[in-house]
């Protein structure tokens, strides 16, 4: 068990009950938002480890999320893993400049999006890209 | 009956020929007599009596001989002056004897005319009763139209059979008829032979003045009718221009479409039909250039009419050639296709409309379908991994089969939004250099679940020595997976999929990697089918029923792409076994630039490596497209070269450089490379290793096996470099 935090900003609240029950069986403490705004103020709350976030959310979406979380200095220094239902070849690169250290198209293999957590959270130390699937 | 050849020496060789005829474009009339051909109707007209009867009468008149003419198979054209009393003896038959085989003698053919036209000389003919003829050929180049003959009216002696002959048919007698020779003063044979080469040069000059107006008349007559065409044409604008571009005509279709009169136009240049912006760029000399060069030019854009207006023209250049002589011109067809180039414009933007369209909708319906699928995903093996509670073996059964059957649907939305990219040509394929081995490995290890749960067994084999192949990694594994996944998916439990990879047989620069299965097979008819949009081959099975069948013509887009091309053989009951091949990453020709002779002359060249180390965290895709931004402005770009990056080595974060410089270049290069990227990381995060090695090029090899030997020794270092890495990791 790790006990790191990890925030989970989706609007879609099955794939908040089913990937928090995921994180949590992998020994993380899993806080969720179900839009942009709840996010940043549960980010602010909690000074989660590791975000996980939707790109297309009613309200502000997860370009403005990830723009908002640079300008504020507490919340600037946390990892952000894009997790969404967009296709990479629109929005990969955009979530990457916009500082997201990965991007994963949903649904993705537990397997794989675990391994990015970790290494994210610098919980091995294998250094490899991520392969997207 | 004797004939010969007329004495003076006129042989073939020293007829004078006909004058040339050079203003004509007809290919038959070329300026050599010889190659004259002639219509029947321009024969006819070449021999027409009417132009003939005052050259012929006056000459028999004044040499008082009997004067006819023939065609050129001895048949009488017409007769003049004395023929009708001394040749109507053998032509008893009619009065008129126009068109029968011409003759001196009764029932004996003349063969004289052939003869004549044979020889290209006056045939000379005496008949039984001494008076002589002659045959004149009258031949235009190498055409022989007919002759003329001439023959002595009487004889000088009154007791002669023929006058004699003759007094009985015209019932007088012979000594009336004599006195009537007598005043008529008959020529000697002599006379009659010299003048008879007089008209036969008269006969030709003749006959090639005739000729000449004839043509004349002929060519006003066709010109006078082609303008007519011409001008009846109105759609499209016909005008023709001289090689510097003046107009030298202009019909009333170009009047129509531009709104010049012929009057105003001619003797303008034709570039005021052209744009500002084409005359500044010289764009009408350089389709005259082009059109002199290679004898026509088409082109469709802007044109000007008089009024300023621009139109969207289709344009023809034609150069007008006289036969192989220089170019005397051009004529210019131009169509307004203003309305059709519009039509087309929207019917394009309509089609991209309706494949935007298209696209959004797919696009729209994979998100939405892969956001549950997600969550059942998710909520399917969380049971599944016990994250719930434990487990019974048929409940893990179930629900191992719904996560089969979520990964079979993800796929399926996958395929969907490519196939639209497939038809709007937005796949994407970025080539790299690939370790098939290490794809491979992946690739195999990703199926193996597939595999095992089927219980087939699933191995690869061959790839270890193989050259770096040329492709998207990224791709191949997409094209590989969907092989290997067919492959489980038609072969019954027990069987096996192997996937073997080896150079081409038949070409080294293409590696072939094949999959093959122990399934059902695939019959030859449907081998030509399955790579077609949805095909779906009906073997009865379970297993066509998943995949909408377009994974396959995805694939087949994706390798031709790459460069390669996707095959598959197989029999019905004997297991299939697809083909793919893909280029072999070729060092040699992506860095065929940098090898010149004069870098090759400088027998340097360097292999730098520079490995760079994230501190804390991976290496961030942006990074290192930064980094790579960096080491571009470090080297001289076109003379150095980054190589592409290579798929899965790790660490990933290795850039291989080729210089063309030596030690000492490259401390400048490797010091200018840490400066920069340390400006770019000043908090130090990131931590270069730079290295190299520097190749001495061989001085007495060829330079094919120079660069030959350099890229060899490349080859092997970055090989032996990534090698080192993986150990010290």
């Amino acid at each position: 068990m790790t006990g790191k935090t990890i925030l989970i900003i989706d609007d879609d609240r099955h794939l908040l009950l089913g990937l928090a029950a995921r994180l949590k069986g992998s020994g993380y403490k899993v806080v969720c938002a179900k839009d942009g705004t709840a996010g940043i103020t549960l980010a602010r709350q909690e000074g989660p480890d590791l975000v996980i976030l939707d790109l297309g959310m009613p309200g502000d979406d997860g370009f403005l999320v990830l723009e908002r979380m640079r300008e504020v200095a507490c919340l600037s220094a946390i990892p952000v893993i894009v997790l969404t239902a967009r296709a990479p070849a629109d929005n990969e690169k955009r979530a990457l400049d916009g500082g997201a250290v990965a991007f994963f198209q949903k649904p993705t293999s537990n397997h794989q999006f675990l391994t990015a957590i970790r290494q994210t959270l610098g919980e091995t130390t294998a250094l490899s890209t991520f392969v997207r699937t | 009956m004797t004939s010969e050849a007329l004495g003076h020496a006129r042989t073939k060789q020293q007829r004078p020929s006909v004058f040339p005829i050079t203003s004509l474009h007809d290919g038959h009339l070329g300026s050599e007599s010889n190659d004259i051909e002639l219509s029947p109707r321009m024969r006819a007209d070449l021999l027409d009596l009417d132009a003939w009867g005052a050259i012929l009468t006056t000459f028999g008149q004044t040499m008082r001989v009997a004067v006819a003419l023939t065609d050129s198979a001895g048949h009488v054209l017409g007769k003049c002056h004395n023929a009708q009393p001394v040749w109507s003896l053998v032509h008893e038959a009619a009065h008129d004897w126009t068109g029968c085989p011409f003759c001196i003698s009764k029932d004996i053919p003349c063969t004289a005319v052939a003869e004549a036209l044979r020889a290209g000389a006056v045939i000379r003919v005496r008949d039984e009763a001494g008076l002589t003829h002659v045959a004149v050929p009258l031949l235009l180049g190498n055409q022989q139209l007919g002759a003329i003959i001439a023959g002595q009216v009487f004889d000088r002696y009154p007791d002669s059979l023929l006058l004699q002959r003759a007094a009985k048919k015209f019932g007088v007698s012979s000594e009336q008829l004599w006195d009537l020779s007598r005043k008529q003063r008959p020529v000697s044979s002599a006379v009659l032979q010299a003048s008879a080469d007089l008209l036969c040069a008269l006969g030709k000059a003749f006959l090639q003045q005739r000729y000449g107006a004839i043509l004349e008349a002929s060519l006003a007559d066709a010109n006078g009718r082609f303008r007519l065409l011409v001008d009846s044409v109105r759609e499209h604008a016909l005008f023709t221009i001289d090689t510097t571009g003046i107009v030298t005509s202009w019909n009333a279709g170009a009047e129509r479409m531009f709104g010049y009169v012929e009057a105003e136009i001619v003797g303008q240049n034709f570039s005021c039909i052209f744009t500002p912006e084409d005359i500044h760029n010289q764009v009408p000399e350089k389709q005259l250039n082009k059109a002199s060069q290679s004898g026509r030019v088409e082109d469709e854009g802007w044109r000007i009419r008089g009024n300023k207006k621009q139109f969207w023209a289709d344009v023809n250049i034609t150069s007008l050639l006289d036969d192989a002589g220089p170019i005397r011109g051009f004529a210019i067809i131009v169509h307004d296709v203003t309305e059709r180039r519009k039509l087309v414009t929207v019917m394009e933007e309509a089609r991209q409309e309706r494949a935007r369209v298209q696209e959004r909708l797919l696009s729209h319906v994979s998100h939405e379908l892969r956001t549950p699928l997600a969550a059942i995903y998710l909520f399917t093996t969380n049971v599944l991994d016990g994250l719930l509670g434990d487990l019974n073996s048929e409940q893990h059964e179930h629900l191992t089969l719904a996560v089969d059957n979520v990964n079979q649907l993800k796929s399926m939305v996958g395929d969907l939004l490519d196939i639209t990219r497939v038809e709007t040509h937005k796949l994407t394929v970025e080539p790299q250099q690939v370790f098939l081995a290490k794809l491979l490995t992946d690739v195999i290890n990703t199926c193996k679940t597939n595999a095992s749960s089927k219980k087939i067994s699933l191995h690869s084999d061959g790839a270890f020595d193989l050259p770096l192949a040329w492709a998207d990694p990224a791709r191949l594994r997409q094209i590989l997976i969907n092989l290997i996944d067919n492959g489980i998916k038609f072969t019954p439990e027990g069987g096996t999929v192997t996937v073997q990879s080896r150079p081409l047989a038949e070409d080294d620069n293409f590696l072939c990697i094949s999959v093959s299965d122990t399934g059902c097979g695939i019959s030859p008819e449907d081998c030509e089918i399955v790579f077609e949009r949805l095909a779906q081959v009906n073997n009865g099975t379970q297993a066509s029923r998943s995949g909408l069948g377009l994974g396959l013509f995805i694939s087949r887009d994706l390798v031709s792409r790459q460069g390669g091309r996707i095959w598959v053989e197989s029999e019905l009951g004997q297991g299939s076994t697809f083909y793919l091949t893909l280029p072999v990453f070729s060092l040699a020709r992506l860095c065929a630039h940098i090898f010149t002779a004069a870098n090759l002359e400088a027998r340097f060249v360097t292999l730098i490596a520079v490995d760079v180390v994230w501190v804390g965290g991976a290496v961030q895709a942006d990074i290192v497209r930064e980094i790579r931004k960096i080491l571009e402005r470090c080297i001289h770009l076109g003379e150095d070269m980054i190589l592409p990056p290579l798929s899965d080595a790790e660490p990933v974060e290795t850039f291989f450089i080729i210089a063309c410089t030596d030690v000492n270049g490259f401390s400048v290069i490797a010091k200018r490379i840490s400066r920069e990227l340390q400006n770019f990381d000043n908090t130090s995060r990131l931590k270069p290793v730079i290295s190299s090695t520097t190749l001495l090029v061989a001085p007495d090899q060829s330079r094919d096996e120079q660069i030959g030997g350099v890229m060899e020794t490349i080859e092997g270092l970055i090989r032996k470099h990534l090698m080192n890495k993986k150990k010290l990791k």
